[in-house]
Formats: C-alpha cells, structure tokens, sequence
C-alpha cells in the first residue's frame, strides 16, 4: 500500500463523508481542528514510524491527503537508515 | 518614559530622525541603542536580567549550533544509523533547551512569583522549624519582562525544532529580545518573523512614515478617549464593591472589557504602528475579538500572540508527548473521534490554561481566570456533538443571523464574567461581586446616578459611546473583508492628511486627560 493510500485509509475516519482526493482545504475550512489533528498526528506517527515535530503541524502541509502523503514520505526520508 | 508625552514628542521623532540618517548597516544598532536607552530608563539596574535573558539564548542557540555540526557530520558517514544518530543528538539538543527554559523561568519566577512562592511554602518551612515569616527580597520587576522571556525563549526552542537558524551576531538577538515598541506589551513576536526586517536597514519610506503615523494615533485616540475616560469609574466600582448594587457592578464588568480592550490593543496599534516606521511589521494581537462565537475563537482573536505561543510551546508539545499520545490512541479507539481527543486534550488544555494564568500574575484570581476558561472549553467541545444534533432535530440553521447573534452574545456573558474575576481585587472579591449581580441585580442605581460620585457623567457617556460606534464599524468592516486604514492610504494626499488631522483633533478634543482625570499607565505593563 503506497502512503498516500494509507493516509487516505486514516483521513476516512478522521474525516468522514469528506472527498479526500479534492478537498485541499480540511484545515483552512476546520475540518481538521487541533483537538482531530493532535489524534491524526499520533495517528500518522504509529503508522509511519516517524516523528511530527510540531512545527510542521502547519495548515500548508495538512490541507489535503496529498499534502500530508509529501509530509510523511519528506519525513520517513529522513529518519530511514 | 513608554508611551507618554515625553515618549511621543522626545524620543520617537529622535529615534526616526536618527534612524533616518544612519548609514543603512547601523540603522539595526540605532534601534537597539534607543531599544535599551528606553529599557534602561524605565528599569534602571533591573537591566542585568535583559542582558542575562539575552547572553543565555544567544548561547544557547550558539550551542545547539555546535551539536547540530557534529550531528550532520555523524549522518554524513557512510553507513550510519541515521534513526539512532538522530535521537542521540536530539537528546543532547533537548538537555540545552532545558537549560535555557530552567534559567530563563527562573528569572522570571524570582522577579515576579517569588513572593507567591513563599507565601505558599511558608506553611511547609514552618513546620519544618524555619522561623517564619520569610520576607522576600524586594528585587522589582524589569519591564515586560513576561513579554521577552517569552520571546527569547521561542527563538530558543525554534532553533532546536530547526525552523530557525542559529544566529551568531548576538546584537541581532539582542534586538530581537529588546526592540522598544514591544517592550512595555507585545506582540510577543516570533524570531522567523520579525529578525530579518529589523536588521535590514530599509529606509524611512512615506508610506510606512504615514500608516505607522495614522497606526500610532488610532490607538492613542482608543486609549485616550475611552479606555482612560472609563477607568475612574471602573476603579470606583471594583474597589467598593460592596456599596453598589448587581446592576452597577454588571455595568462595571462591561465597562472594564471595553476598557481593557481599547487599553492593551490601543498600545499595541501603538508598538505596530512604530513598528511600520521602521519597516517592521509586528504581528497582530487582536483580531475583532467581540465577534467570537466560542470562547475558544475567542481566545483565537484576543492577545493572539500569548494563545499562539501556548499552542506551539505547550499544547503541542504535551499532546505529543509519548504519554499523552498514548493516552489519544487508546481514548479515541474507546470514547470515538470526537470526544476521545478531547479527552486526551484535556491534559494539554489544562498545562495550557494553568500557565495563561500564571502568566498573567500568582493573584488566585488569575489562575481561577486560567480555570475558568479551561474548563468553559472543555465543556464547550463536550456539549458541541450534541448541540449540533439538537440543533438538526429542531431545524435550527446554525449558520443564521439569529444563531449567530446569540452565541455572539453568549460568548459575550462569558467573558464579562471571566473579565470580572480577572480585575477583581483577589478571588474573594470577585466571587461576591458575582455573588451580587446574581442576587442584587437592580437598575435603581441608575434612575439616581450621580455623576460626581460615579465619575462618569452624560458627556462621557456620549463621548464613550460615539467612539465605540467607530471602533464596531471599523471593526466589523474589517470582518467583512475591508481594511479602512488600507483604503484610506489608497486616497489622495489631501485626504489623507485630512483623515489624519481629524484624528488627532479628535485625541485632542475628546481625550480623557488633563484637569479631570488622572493618567492610565497601560494596563498589561503590569504583567
């Protein structure tokens, strides 16, 4: 599964009835709120085996699947072996 | 010296003038000349802690320079075990972070908490056979001293995150620390923010000179011509509480949200509007704070700075915390998507609300005002899934004008009651206060108002009232998408001036100052 499809897998729960492949806008439109984004970011975390430190919790890089899909891959990038 | 005649006629034009004429490399080392004149001259020796909160976050930046080198050059070796490289040097990161937040809130405790702490250890030393009481050393309290550390420490804690790069020229960090609009209230601005255009030179440009002019005397006419017009009636009110009924006492809660409101931004249009001269553009504080529908988006509009700071050097940090992490996983698979969040929310939002109190002041009065809205949100995010459901079922539009209007003014109670208790003279006296507004409620007092005795009388009242119908309409303007002080730089010269010259009549005609009143310090220097 590529990340992108399990961060869509994740975002379904988070953010139900949302049409994650063109919504660009789930933290500018409130979607995403920083009680939903601190358990999506723990969330995020487990699965990818990475660190979200927390200045990349930013809207830029959770306003869409396809934003946090580049967040996670930058991050897992950098803490491969 | 801050934000006074002497300020505004002395050492502002001076500082502009001088600023103006400096070769374009010295233009930073004016301002911060004049940034720590100004401290100097208003906290005489309490200078040291500046210079100690300053050489501690230069250092500290400088060290977390040197260990991120090593770090580097330990992932550049082939073969390398990136993950464990990294945690390792994070842990020699995070022990300098500590280092820094230890000193710096030391500092910041023995000037202002450490009378609170004595008077509370002083039970536990008693019985320990310490001869009590202890007096506590009168040291004095530098100027915004809560408003630096906190900047300081951000540059700090930015540089261990790596959204800042370490700065080796310590004059720029001195000036960050330092610069003199901030000094006295805010913003408690961000080194990614504000470093790079303070240092940069940029010449003294019209338009800077002309919005920074209009910024500075917006705020001064809030302050002059409402926030100091109302205080000797909120004073006498607060201070003798027990000699008016609840409906006087209401009255003095709303009165003292407007002044404190037109008070602490006022100074802050002051600090953003000498911030413009310069070309530095200070970050806002407030944003049409009266318009929230939450007390949660009200914290989001009212002293913006302090709420942002709690978020990214609290909040996130304890919710990320391996513990608290734990805690969201096993609530949100337990209590749902909604309510397992918040729940596990509630540990952040607590360290949050705690310390927002405490910033303010060791008063019990400021940490219950902490409480207060702590739990206020919480209860708000509880109740959310069900009033929304409730809403629905009723054919409610939670997105009409009706609905809109009363959570605005149900937010609105919210905070009155939360500025009550904020400016109460101690818990006790604002809990009576309330005590009275829930049992005396009457309107008696003011069919037979006394406006000697009140300090307010119909010319006031008239004055107040006009000026606040401009502060709503400039307000709830900008709320709509138009910026009147942008579109008044965008008329002709004549108008401009013409706009300008109304406004300082204005303070002139209609400030609070002179024979009748007794000048305001600026409210939040106090914290």
């Amino acid at each position: 599964m590529s990340a992108n499809e399990t961060v869509i897998e994740i975002l379904e729960e988070f953010c139900p009835g949302v049409d994650l492949e063109t919504t660009t806008t789930l933290v500018d439109d409130r979607i995403l709120g920083s009680l939903t984004m601190v358990a999506l970011v723990a969330e995020l975390e487990d699965s990818f085996d990475i660190e979200i430190p927390p200045v990349e919790i930013v809207a830029t890089n959770f306003n869409s699947a396809a934003a946090i899909s580049a967040l996670v891959e930058r991050l897992s990038d950098e803490y491969d072996d | 010296m801050f934000f006074n005649l002497a300020f505004f006629a002395l050492v502002l034009p001076f500082s502009v003038l001088a600023y103006a004429v400096a070769p374009r490399r010295l233009r930073w080392v004016v301002l911060l000349g004049i940034s720590y004149y100004c401290f100097y001259h208003t906290s005489k020796k309490l200078i040291v802690f500046l210079v100690a909160t300053t050489l501690s976050c230069y250092l500290c930046g400088l060290w977390l320079a040197s260990i991120m080198d090593k770090r580097d050059a330990a992932l550049a070796v082939k073969g390398a075990k990136r993950r464990a490289v990294r945690e390792e040097y994070k842990k020699h990161m995070r022990h300098v972070v500590a280092l820094a937040v230890i000193f710096n809130l030391g500092l910041l405790v023995t000037c202002k908490y450490l009378g609170f702490l004595l008077s509370v250890a002083e039970p536990l030393l008693s019985l320990a056979g310490v001869a009590t009481p202890i007096e506590a050393p009168r040291i004095g309290m530098p100027l915004g001293i809560s408003f630096y550390t906190f900047m300081a420490l951000s540059y700090v804690i930015d540089v261990y995150r790596g959204s800042v790069k370490p700065d080796r020229n310590l004059g720029r960090i001195a000036l960050f620390i330092s610069f003199f609009p901030q000094m006295l209230e805010g913003p408690i601005g961000r080194y990614s923010h504000t470093a790079e255009s303070l240092t940069e030179g940029k010449g003294i440009t019209r338009s800077n000179l002309y919005q920074g002019t209009l910024r500075i005397f917006w705020g001064i006419a809030k302050k002059l011509i409402v926030a100091d017009r109302l205080n000797a009636f909120v004073e006498t009110v607060f201070d003798g509480y027990a000699e008016f009924d609840g409906g006087v006492i209401a009255l003095a809660a709303v009165l003292y949200t407007i002044q404190l409101y037109c008070d602490f931004s006022g100074t802050i249009d002051v600090a953003i509007g000498i911030g413009r001269i310069f070309d530095v553009h200070l970050p806002e504080n407030f944003r049409q704070p009266f318009f929230s529908r939450t007390a949660s988006e009200f914290w989001q509009r009212w002293h913006i700075t302090l709420g942002a700071w709690f978020k990214d050097y609290v909040y996130y940090p304890v919710s990320l915390s391996a513990p608290c992490k734990q805690l969201t996983s096993a609530a949100r698979k337990r209590f749902g998507i909604h309510y397992g969040p918040l729940l596990a929310s509630s540990v952040a939002l607590f360290c949050v609300w705690f310390g927002n109190g405490l910033w303010h002041g060791s008063g019990s009065q400021y940490i219950f005002f902490g409480m207060y809205y702590f739990v206020l949100i919480m209860l708000g995010g509880l109740i959310e899934p069900v009033a929304i459901s409730a809403a629905e079922r009723l054919g409610i539009d939670r997105d009409s004008l009706p609905y809109r209007l009363f959570q605005t003014a149900r937010t609105l109670a919210i905070v009155f009651v939360g500025e009550l208790i904020f400016r109460a003279n101690g818990l006790g006296a604002g809990l009576e206060m309330l005590s009275s507004i829930a049992h005396n409620f009457t309107l008696g007092a003011f069919s037979r108002w006394d406006p000697y005795h009140m300090h307010l009388d119909i010319h006031d009242r008239n004055i107040v009232i006009a000026m606040l119908v401009v502060v709503f309409v400039i307000g709830y303007l900008k709320e709509h998408g138009l910026d009147v002080s942008a579109k008044i730089d965008s008329q002709s010269t004549l108008v401009r001036w013409v706009v300008l010259i109304v406004l300082i009549l204005a303070i002139v005609i209609f400030g609070a100052y002179g024979y009748d009143y007794t000048p305001v310090d600026p409210m939040y220097a106090q914290f």
